[in-house]
């Protein structure tokens, strides 16, 4: 081994001509091949990074950098006050809707996931569960909102049908953030399909062989063998579909526009995009943003944390 | 272990997957309907007649040959560049021995846990008030939309991804290390491993992060809305679908909308159901990670 590297540093040099050694050619090579990457890490994540968290110390509409006025925590203290409308409606609607998303979500797709397993064609069931998580949330959107709509939209021509009244999903406040929820969860069933789909197949076919064999139905079979060996998976859906729910605000933009009726469907995100882009108010937005970013990382935190600890065998 | 026929299992999958592709099919037959039938209280799935009208009037109305223009442009951009930047990080993560490393890797990995939102307010900026481009001075002011007024606006924030690297990191670490020094005694210059070399020898892993990102980039939104507000002509079809639906006539409003959602929607849906395989691999590492 020795005598091969003397070997190949005395070729190498030869080669290069550079008069550089091995390593160092390396070391040149290196940082040449990464240097797309150190730049644009350098332009589109650290200066991005570091300025707003300084904009979200400041009061700034976002024109003439010269009239940026550092204003101290006032943003944090103002946006996190008691009766900051930050905090309720618009954290309470974040934290809902990605917890009712995913529950939502999850509950419908560890049944699909566990029944698809028993079926004939597993990949053609599990592709058509998946169709909404290539489509653009544009056409997700606006196809519910049309579905939605109180004149002659499916859902209530159904209503209609059974006899119920009309219900004006996205214009009441009342039901404008859960119809949402609905969509966002329908969206997102296919994703959590397959990783759960992952999970079943690692279950050993022989506890289910014993358990037949001690006369359980099927019933019995996923209650006591499925979903306390599908644990780890569950838990990792959970996780990253609440760490993506908290982040999420396009499906809104685009259903509600602005978060409305009233606050009734406004989350974090959304209101931190409208903060800066409609009313100008860049630092409360950065500060938005950054409150909001505090919560995904311990989410994120608390994830890597869970699959450090093992369970995540199962992938 | 498939014992009686699960009758219930097939029920219960079918009525969901009727529950899942409906909104599809909703949105396919009504960009067939008149404005009558848009318009009447009853509803009905199928139209009256399959006339491509309203995809002619898409086409028209939204000036859909531009946003289909701008959406190739920029998602074929990404995907290449995006291919590009994360095989040369990937090489040189595992191939090439340097200072400092490990500490890139560990860096790159930590990007991941910054989500995209945060990046939306400072990066616009940036973008608007790029040094020395469209008019600006070299403190970025004084020009006309400085980068965010060309397309390489919707191109440069995605050309490296976190998860490109560390997909193509992972799959190099693979590639033993005897076959790249045995080109390195005969010669070889870095470049040429890495055309010749690495990138052959990655296929498979460029087939997943290609597809993955062209299917994400294609259905962007929120970024590419932003750049909208800067230049008009930069819309894609998502934002163009989304932001033009107010000028449209609006006894006709759903169905020129749902046939431009159709036009937009189905060449995914053709390259998704083609090479599934591959997106479903990006798709389950992603959500791995580490």
């Amino acid at each position: 081994m020795k005598k091969n590297r003397h070997l190949f540093k005395k070729v190498s040099f030869n080669r290069v001509g550079f008069g550089l050694t091995n390593r160092s050619r390396q070391t040149v090579m290196g940082y040449l091949f990464l240097f797309p990457m150190l730049l644009f890490y350098a332009v589109f994540f650290m200066i991005p990074i570091l300025f707003s968290l300084f904009l979200s110390f400041s009061e700034w509409s976002g024109y003439d950098l010269s009239s940026i006025k550092w204003v101290g925590f006032r943003n944090y203290r103002q946006l996190l006050s008691p009766d900051s409308e930050f905090v309720f409606p618009i954290l309470t609607n974040t934290l809902l809707f990605a917890f009712g998303s995913v529950i939502l979500s999850l509950v419908f797709s560890v049944v699909i996931a566990y029944m698809i397993t028993r079926l004939r064609f597993e990949g053609f069931w599990r592709t058509l569960y998946f169709l909404p998580m290539v489509t653009t949330v544009v056409a997700v959107g606006n196809v519910w909102k049309f579905m939605y709509d109180p004149n002659g939209g499916l859902i209530n021509a159904l209503l209609n049908a059974l006899g119920l009244p009309t219900i004006a999903f996205l214009d009441d406040p009342n039901t404008a953030l859960g119809s949402i929820i609905v969509v966002s969860a329908w969206a997102s069933i296919g994703g959590s399909v397959l990783i759960l789909t992952a999970g079943l197949k690692s279950i050993p076919e022989t506890y289910y062989e014993a358990a037949v064999l001690e006369g359980a139905g099927s019933a019995q079979l996923f209650w006591h063998i499925t979903l306390p060996l599908l644990r780890p998976s569950v838990l990792f859906v959970l996780i990253t579909g609440f760490i993506s729910g908290l982040q999420s605000f396009t499906l809104i933009l685009v259903m509600t526009g602005d978060g409305g009726p009233a606050n009734a469907t406004n989350v974090g995100g959304l209101e931190m995009y409208n903060q800066a882009f409609q009313y100008g108010a860049w630092g409360i937005a950065c500060a938005m943003a950054f409150i909001l970013f505090v919560i995904v990382f311990i989410a994120t935190v608390l994830q890597l944390r869970i699959f450090r600890r093992g369970g995540v065998e199962s992938y | 272990m498939k014992p009686k026929f699960p009758w219930f299992s097939y029920l219960v999958v079918i009525v969901g997957a009727i529950m899942m592709v409906f909104p599809f099919l909703d949105m396919f037959f009504t960009s067939f309907k008149g404005a009558d039938e848009i318009n009447q209280i009853e509803y009905k799935l199928l139209p009256k007649e399959f006339k491509l009208d309203n995809f002619v009037e898409a086409f028209n109305q939204m000036n859909m040959g531009l946003l289909f223009k701008n959406s190739i442009i920029v998602s074929v951009s990404v995907t290449v560049l995006v291919l590009l930047t994360s095989t040369l990080a990937g090489y040189a993560l595992t191939k090439l021995r340097f200072k400092g490393r490990n500490a890139i890797f560990r860096f790159t990995l930590s990007t991941m846990m910054f989500p995209p939102f945060l990046f939306l307010i400072p990066n616009y900026y940036i973008m608007v008030h790029f040094p020395l481009v469209n008019g600006n001075n070299i403190f970025g002011e004084g020009g006309n939309g400085g980068l965010a007024a060309s397309i390489l606006a919707l191109i440069l924030p995605f050309a490296v991804s976190g998860f490109g690297i560390f997909l193509m990191r992972q799959f190099i670490l693979n590639i033993p290390d005897a076959l790249i020094e045995a080109a390195r005694i005969d010669g070889a210059s870095e470049f040429r491993i890495f055309w010749q070399i690495v990138m052959p020898m990655t296929m498979p892993a460029q087939a997943t992060l290609a597809i993955f990102t062209f299917i994400s980039q294609w259905n962007e939104f929120i970024w590419s809305l932003l750049i909208y507000t800067v230049n008009n002509d930069l819309a894609t079809l998502p934002v163009g679908i989304q932001m033009l639906q107010s000028y449209l006539d609006p006894t006709l409003t759903q169905a020129l909308v749902s046939a431009a959602l159709t036009i937009s929607v189905v060449p995914v849906f053709i390259v998704f159901l083609l090479l599934q395989k591959y997106y479903i691999q990006g798709m389950m590492l992603s959500g791995i990670k580490e």
